[in-house]
This record gives C-alpha cells, structure tokens and sequence, in this order.
C-alpha cells in the first residue's frame, strides 16, 4: 500500500545532478548548468558567461590577453583547467564514486538522526514498528534458508520438466512467498550499501512476507532502485494491491498467471537460477500494465548483476557494485538530459536577443542635451571664479582683456556659463 | 591587476579634465588638466629610463580649474584652456605661465598646430582664438562659432570644431594660419571666416568628443547617448557613404539600457584604430575602418574621463573620475586615477575586415 513519503529517498538524492567545482546538488540539470556558468564559467572581466572551463580559458586569452589559472569559486582541489567539465558531463568516475559514497553516508545519518528523534521505523516497514536489530538478525539466516530451499524447488521444478516458473509459483505457494522476499532486501542493500544496516531491517521480518499481501511488500522496495531516473512515482500506483493480491493466485489457473509474476516480479523468479527474461515476455492480458521499470534505466545486464551481487552483498561481501552500475546508468540519464538542456537552453538564448532590440526602454546617464557637464560642473560653487582677482596676476601684455575685466568684473562663470 | 597596467602615482585630488600624451614619439611624458586648478606633468619613465608608476616631474596652478591642456613645439611647452577664461602658455623649464589672451568665458579647448605653428582654444563664448606662436607680439584671430564649443580636434591641416546644437565644422588650419598671419596689430582682430565644411553631426544627441584620424582622412565624434561616429573629410558623395555610427557603452539593467555618454575618444598614431571612454568606465578599442570592436578593457571604478595614445602608440593612458556626466558628486578620495596600459604589439591594431 502507499506509504508516506518522507523526504527525497537515496536513490533521489544520488540523482541529483551536482557540480563537480564546488560540490553542490541542484535539482535538475538545466539549474546546474547556468551555476557552473555563473560561478564557475563566468569572465571576470566582461561578464561573459562561457560554457566550459576551457572555453573561458580560450576567451580570457583571446580578449582580453590574460591567462586563466584557475575556475573560479572551486573547491581547492577542483579548481583545475584539465578536466573539461559542462554539467555532469566529463567528472572523473572517482569523483563521482566518492561524492556518491558521501552523499549515501550524509543520508544514512540524516535518517538515522530522524528515527532516533521521531521513534519512527525507517520508511518501508510494516505498520507494527518492530524493533530493528532483533528481526535483521534473524532475518540475514532466515531469508538465506529460505533462498537455499527456494533454490532447490526451482531446480527441482525445472529437472522436473515442467514449464518455467508456472508450477513453482502455483504449487509452493508458501515457499515462494518466502523467497519473493529475499531478493528484495538484498537489492535494496546493495543498492544503498551505506544505507544497509538500517535498510535491510526494515524489508525483511518474515511475519508479513509469510502472510497477508506480500508483493506490494517486496515491489515497494524493489521499485525505487531499479528506477533511479524516475525516482517519484510511488509504488502503489503502479502496483494496484487487488491486481496482485494472493486470492487470484491461488484461485486462477497457474498456466494463465504464471507468467505474470514473471513479468512484473522477474528479479526474485530469476534471482537464483534463471537470466532475466524480463525482454521476452508477452505482455499479459487483463492485468494493469506493465510499468516501464525494468526497461529504461537498467539494462538486461545490470539487472542481472544486480541480482547476482546479491547473496553474496547480504552476507557482508562487497556491495560496491550495484551502486557503480547505477550511478553508470544515472550518468547515461544525466549525459541524455544534458542534451536536451542544452537544446533547450539554446531556445531562450536565441529569443533574448530580439527582446533586446525591441525593448526601447533607454535610459540616458547624462541627459541634458543643451548643456555640457562641464558647464554644469563649473557651475558648482566650488569650482566658481571670480575673475576680480584677475588683475593680481594677469600679464601687462593685453590691454584687450583688462578692458573686458572691467566690465564683467560683477559677473561670475555662471553667468556666463548661461549664455 | 593585470600586469601591463599600472596606475601613475600622485594623481590630482579633483575631477580630471584632459590628458594628453606627448606627441614626441620617444617621450612617455603626459600632461593632465585637472578641476582642482592644477596642471600636472607626468614621466612614466623613473631615473632610470624604466617604465613604472610613472612619477610626477610638475605641477602648475592655475586660478580656476583648467579644462583643456596641450603640448606645444616641445615638450617643454604646454598650453592651458581654463575656467578663468584664460589660454596660458606654460614654460616648463622655468615654470612661467604666460596668458596668451582671455575670452569672455570658460575656455574648453585648446589645441596645438605644429605644422602650422598655431594654438587655437575654443569657449563657451562662442568663439575661437588663433594665436600664432612663431609671432608672440601678434594678437589672436578672434573667430566667432554659431554655438558653443564641446570639443575639438585637428590633423595636419585640418581642424574640427563640435559644437552644441549639433554643429560642427570644419577648418582649413592653412587658411586660418594665413588670415591670422595677415591680421597685424595689437588688439583682438575679429575675423569672418567660412568654415571649410559645416556639417551637422550625424548623432542625434549632444556632442561629447571628436578625435582625429592620424591620416587625416576623417574623424570620429561621440555623443552623450552612447554612440559614436565615424566620418570622412572628403565631400563626395562616395565617402560620405561610408560615414556610419554605432552603439557603445550601454549596459542593460533590468530590461532598461542604461545610457553612458562616450567622453573621450583618441587614435592611435600608428594602426588608425581609435579608443573610446565612457560614463560606464569602460575604455574599448575599435578599428573604425573594419567597423569591429578590438577590444574592451575592464571597467574601471569610475568614469573614464579621458583616453589617449602616446606618441609611438606604445601605452594607452586612461585618466578616470568620478561625477563627471551628473556634475554634482563629491569626489572621494581614490576615485580620481589615472591608468597607464602598456599595448603588445598588435593589441591596438585592427584585425582587418571579415
């Protein structure tokens, strides 16, 4: 069932688009972009706004004559002229590997701050809020039991020659609710390995997986890590309950849905024995529709490595992996979306210019048409002369003048000034 | 900041009114007229012969504050156009200051002809003053103008007045050295010359500059509102097509252009590219035959008051200050400076037309 949502989940925060000089996050890439050229980018000199570092680099030396050293506003360390950056375009891999692991670490003691505040149980678990530790322990030995016994039924279905998943789903009801459960945690784990201690409480208590309405369970922390592009949709829009709810399971001929589970649940029917087959399969009749999850952002191969990694990941092995393929693939997002900002940003680039032209909103710093400022500057009473004190200093030679300085011996510059 | 730029020491305490480079090509020397009365005669060069902060050789006090300054015959020689309505002579060896004769207002402008040995200063009188130098004893031409004087620039053998009202005229520096010459007497002689040419500027607002081409093929003048323009001295028809003028120093703020008026212009001796300088305190270089922008400098802190080119177009010398285009600011102290900018060798030079 829905759940509530109580902020941006990791996986939305680890899609965020971030600049590379300074570190911050922005909430989509177009945003990122015009912060690299505002800060990072932008000339200081003419104000000219360039799109890469190198391209500053090129203006500053062209136009001005001047050798840039370094990007401006960057952090120390990344304040280099080498790496050719636009958006997340060009960031090293470890870069990227790094921020990702900080920015996992901030949200695991951000939501461990929360729990421990709000008494809360972390997001995803069921309504009875358990304590954590006691069910995760169990629950590592018990969900590696139920995938060994899940295991062999598969293998024993398949030796047995009946037709893929159909007999297993329909025959072991029981057990197979059981492993449904298990690969999920696991995949959220290794997604969030940062996250895992706490996260992996929360999916895997075996008291709801056994009972009432288990896939919404296991679809619901599934959904967000093979979605990394799309992280907002909740899981219950896509996954009405009454479409998977275990009545029409069990009432319903297997062979008509033994597909489905399938279909939709393809990472725990094949997470053991079988390659994803998520590609080949029909789309069922009378069922909601399939939602577009596993296809766009993990590929056939990642999805695999992604359940592979698995058993291995809940037992304290290494979990790296997952998140590598993920942020590979939010990259693919990130680098596609960039060139559509980059389209886009060109149209109100190109608008501007005519608006320019048109507005006729002008605004003159020196106004006056009639006067100079250098008059209006010598009208100022500092800079007034008086040319009385003229005779004192003015040389005998020109009769003219003196004549003249009698008669305008009253006047000052002003007045003349007015004429 | 940048390393080829240096501001000179000791600048004036007020406005600045004119700079002038030396024509002398091998000279670094640079005169400043200044509204805190005083003239001011620089060397860039130290003891040494090294260029550097540019050191203050004189100073010279005038009884008002001075508009206009040029260098004379030699460097030893500048003339003074003040708000004492006075046109001096000064002798900088001996430090004497000799009127050479009074109008009957402030004195804007004052240029000097060395082909044609004359100094003619330009006031808000309305009238022109011609004074030959070769003959100290002769009284000035008095050359009365339909408007007041603005500025004022001259080549060879040609001079160009801008007035107010938009008038502008052109002389003929040979047939103003001979008119003058034939005035003899001691008092003012008024003479009624017909300019060369009388044009009307082809900028729709007041004008604020005009500066020579150093091939005496045409001139450029610049308005209050932002835009300059370049003409040609000859009358046909064909070169008067090729005048044009164009939009500079504007900034829009807040979908508003905000307007600088462009006060300063000046040429380079050599490549025929000019520079301008504006309200905004930018100084941008521009290559009036290829109609293309060389360059724009950083904005200075204030408002560029006047430009020029040393005699081997070597250094730019931009003399900045406040409160010059609303006329009522106070100058605060470090506002008035004046930047001298070293040019490689083809930073003033046109790229040719594209």
């Amino acid at each position: 069932m829905g759940k509530k949502r109580r902020g941006p989940t990791l996986d939305e925060l680890l899609a965020r688009p971030w600049c590379y000089y300074c570190e911050r996050d922005f909430d989509d890439l177009k945003i990122l972009i015009s912060h690299q050229k505002a800060k990072h980018f932008k000339c200081e000199r003419c104000g000219r706004r360039l799109n890469t570092a190198g391209g500053l680099s090129v203006h500053m030396s062209q136009v001005h004559k001047e050798q840039l050293s370094a990007v401006d506003n960057a952090l120390p360390n990344r304040s280099s002229l080498d790496v050719e950056i636009f958006g997340m375009e060009g960031v090293p891999e470890d870069i990227i590997q790094s921020h990702n692991q900080r920015v996992a670490t901030q949200f695991q003691q951000a939501e461990a701050e929360r729990q421990a505040v709000t008494g809360n149980p972390p997001p995803g678990t069921g309504v009875g809020g358990q304590p954590a530790k006691k069910p995760k322990l169990e629950s590592v030995s018990d969900l590696k039991k139920r995938l060994a016994e899940h295991k062999a039924k598969k293998a024993e279905a398949r030796t047995g020659g009946s037709s893929g998943e159909a007999t297993p789903v329909g025959a072991g009801q029981t057990p197979t609710m059981g492993g449904f459960g298990q690969p999920a945690p696991a995949a959220a784990a290794a997604a969030a390995p940062a996250a895992a201690p706490t996260t992996t409480s929360q999916f895997s208590y075996p008291q709801p997986y056994g009972t009432a309405s288990p896939y919404p369970q296991t679809a619901s922390p599934v959904y967000p890590n093979f979605s990394p592009g799309q992280p907002q949709f909740p899981p219950t829009a896509q996954y009405p309950p009454a479409g998977y709810s275990p009545q029409p399971f069990q009432g319903t001929p297997a062979a008509s849905f033994g597909t489905t589970p399938s279909a939709t649940h393809t990472p725990p029917q094949t997470a053991g024995a079988f390659p994803p087959r998520s590609g080949s399969l029909p789309m069922p009749p009378g069922l909601p529709q399939r939602p577009a999850v596993a296809a766009p952002p993990v590929n056939a191969y990642q999805m695999q490595q992604m359940h592979m990694g698995q058993a291995p990941a809940l037992n304290g092995g290494e979990t790296t992996q997952a998140p590598d393929t993920i942020s590979t693939s939010v990259d693919d997002l990130i680098s596609g979306a960039a060139k559509q900002a980059e389209t886009t940003a060109d149209k109100p680039k190109s608008e501007e210019k005519p608006k320019k032209d048109k507005s006729k909103a002008i605004r003159l710093v020196y106004s006056d048409n009639e006067t100079s400022p250098e008059e209006k500057m010598a009208q100022l009473a500092r800079y007034a002369f008086v040319p009385e004190q003229k005779g004192e200093t003015v040389l005998e030679e020109v009769p003219a003048s003196v004549v003249t300085g009698t008669t305008r011996e009253m006047d000052t510059v002003e007045d003349a000034a007015d004429r | 900041m940048a390393s080829n730029q240096f501001s000179v020491a000791s600048p004036p305490t007020d406005a600045i009114s004119a700079l002038k480079f030396s024509p002398d090509p091998d000279s670094t020397r640079i005169v400043v007229s200044s509204w805190d009365k005083n003239v001011y005669l620089y060397d860039l060069r130290d003891e040494n012969g090294a260029v550097g902060e540019g050191k203050l050789l004189q100073k010279f006090e005038h009884r008002a504050p001075v508009l206009d300054v040029c260098f004379g015959a030699t460097e030893d020689e500048i003339y003074t156009a003040g708000l004492d309505w006075d046109v001096k002579k000064i002798d900088v060896a001996s430090s004497t200051q000799t009127v050479l004769s009074s109008h009957e207002a402030g004195v804007r402008s004052v240029v000097f002809s060395k082909e044609h040995n004359l100094v003619i200063s330009a006031s808000w009188d309305s009238t022109l003053h011609v004074h030959p130098t070769n003959d100290p004893a002769t009284a000035p031409a008095i050359i009365p103008l339909p408007s007041k004087p603005f500025s004022m620039s001259l080549t060879a053998t040609k001079l160009v007045v801008a007035m107010a009202s938009r008038a502008l005229h052109i002389y003929d520096l040979k047939a103003l050295a001979m008119l003058t010459a034939q005035s003899e007497g001691t008092g003012p002689n008024k003479i009624e010359i017909e300019p060369w040419q009388r044009r009307e500027s082809s900028l729709k607002f007041m004008t604020r500059s005009v500066a020579c081409m150093p091939d005496d093929a045409g001139y450029a003048s610049s308005s209050i509102e932002g835009r300059v323009a370049v003409e040609w001295f000859d009358p046909s028809a064909e070169s008067q097509a090729r005048k044009y003028a164009f939009k500079c120093h504007r900034q829009t703020a807040d979908d508003v252009d905000v307007v600088y008026p462009v006060n300063a212009l000046a040429f380079h001796p050599v490549h025929g590219t000019f520079a301008s300088g504006g309200g905004d305190g930018v100084v941008a270089l521009w290559d009036g035959i290829a109609k293309r922008r060389i360059r724009q400098y950083q904005k200075y802190p204030s408002s560029v008051a006047a430009v020029d080119f040393s005699g081997n177009g070597k250094y730019l010398a931009i003399a900045i200050s406040p409160g010059f285009e609303d006329g009522k600011d106070d100058v605060v102290e470090g506002t008035v400076k004046i930047f001298v900018r070293e040019l490689g060798e083809t930073e003033a030079k046109g790229k040719g037309a594209k």
